[in-house]
């Protein structure tokens, strides 16, 4: 798939640009009877394993560092969203992404949560942070629509803004932030491409928005982020309070 | 791979309606080559249908492709025709339920 936009100093083009990723917002169901968390935790939990055999990263850590065996993971957002978790994994490709949403819904994801997956290959390859290494227990998600300001604007405008951007780009690694890359999601949805951080805490995304801020990125771009801490997925189905264990 | 649908909903951008006649024409011309193009691979236009009546969009296009790969590719060869500069659109893609079964 050709790039939506070239390629600068901080992003270079995936050489893996056939994996796509799977982002999902969940949201948990809270109607009585809706379908209990326990029932689905072992079948959900199958059928990750079946995706993790074959060759699915299932986990922001795992897209950054395949060497990484985190196990599943997802980012607890539900203290800051109307959505409770906001995860992401990479397929092989675009089909086997797709089919495997089906595959986790039927296993009794659906019954729990209402959610809302969004695919999209990979452009651009991960970044590591500038830093001492440290915990990043954190995610930032980030998606991201090029206004009609940007698509009105000449490409010598675009290519300035592309290199504004970079400095701000420059400024989250400088804040010891990794960047899974770039991943376009236009094919499926109306957001055009997605950003997802490791971040130590959610300070850091707010310093680090701020640089975008002064790089004017919004000028060109509408965007909806997400911020969450990591727990294993398994969190996602472990059972409520009154439910059967 | 399994068959899907692909959804296109779509409405100009502002500076569209700038374009002389002339200039949209020639714009479409080159979007339907791809269209056609992809017809050739094996992909079926169902139909466009105007929306514009209960939708944030003008247009919705509904098409068939023998798998999603197809589909990502059509859509990658419009935006390198820079049809999504003069488009604001939402996409969707979705297994044929019959290939589920």
């Amino acid at each position: 798939m050709a790039l939506l936009t070239a390629t600068t100093d901080v992003f270079s083009a995936s050489e893996t640009s056939e994996r796509c990723v799977v982002l999902f917002i969940a949201k948990a169901h809270s109607l009585p009877g809706a379908g209990t968390r326990g029932s689905s935790r072992d079948s959900v939990a199958t059928v990750l394993d079946q995706l993790g055999s074959q060759g699915w990263r299932l986990s922001l850590r795992e897209m950054i560092d395949p060497s990484a065996k985190s196990g599943p993971m997802v980012f607890d957002s539900g203290f800051a969203h109307d959505a409770d978790y906001v995860g992401v994994f990479e397929a092989p490709g675009i089909s086997a992404a797709l089919e495997g949403t089906v595959q986790l819904e039927r296993a009794g994801w659906s019954q729990c949560y209402a959610t809302q997956w969004l695919l999209g290959p990979r452009e651009f390859a991960a970044i590591e942070a500038k830093g001492p290494p440290l915990e990043r227990e954190w995610g930032f998600i980030a998606l991201w629509e090029w206004n009609d300001a940007w698509a009105a604007a000449s490409l010598e405008q675009r290519r300035d803004y592309d290199a504004e951007c970079d400095v701000a780009f420059q400024g989250d690694l400088a804040l010891n932030v990794n960047i899974a890359g770039r991943h376009r999601l236009d094919f499926a949805s109306a957001w055009h491409h997605l950003g997802i951080w490791e971040v130590d805490r959610p300070e850091t995304v707010d310093t680090a928005m701020r640089g975008h801020e002064d790089a004017a990125d919004f000028k060109y771009t509408t965007s909806r982020h997400f911020i969450g801490r990591r727990r294993p997925l398994a969190h996602m189905f472990s059972p409520v309070s009154g439910e059967p264990q | 791979m399994t068959p899907v649908v692909w959804i296109h909903y779509a409405r100009p951008r502002p500076h569209w309606y700038a374009l002389s006649e002339t200039e949209k024409a020639a714009r479409q011309a080159a979007w339907t080559d791809i269209a056609n193009a992809s017809k050739l691979q094996g992909a079926e236009n169902i139909g466009r249908y105007h929306i514009r009546g209960q939708q944030d969009y003008e247009t919705v296009d509904i098409w068939r492709f023998t798998n999603a790969e197809a589909a990502a590719d059509h859509w990658s060869r419009l935006t390198v025709a820079q049809y999504n500069e003069w488009y604001a659109f939402s996409n969707n893609v979705g297994i044929a339920m019959d290939a589920l079964a």
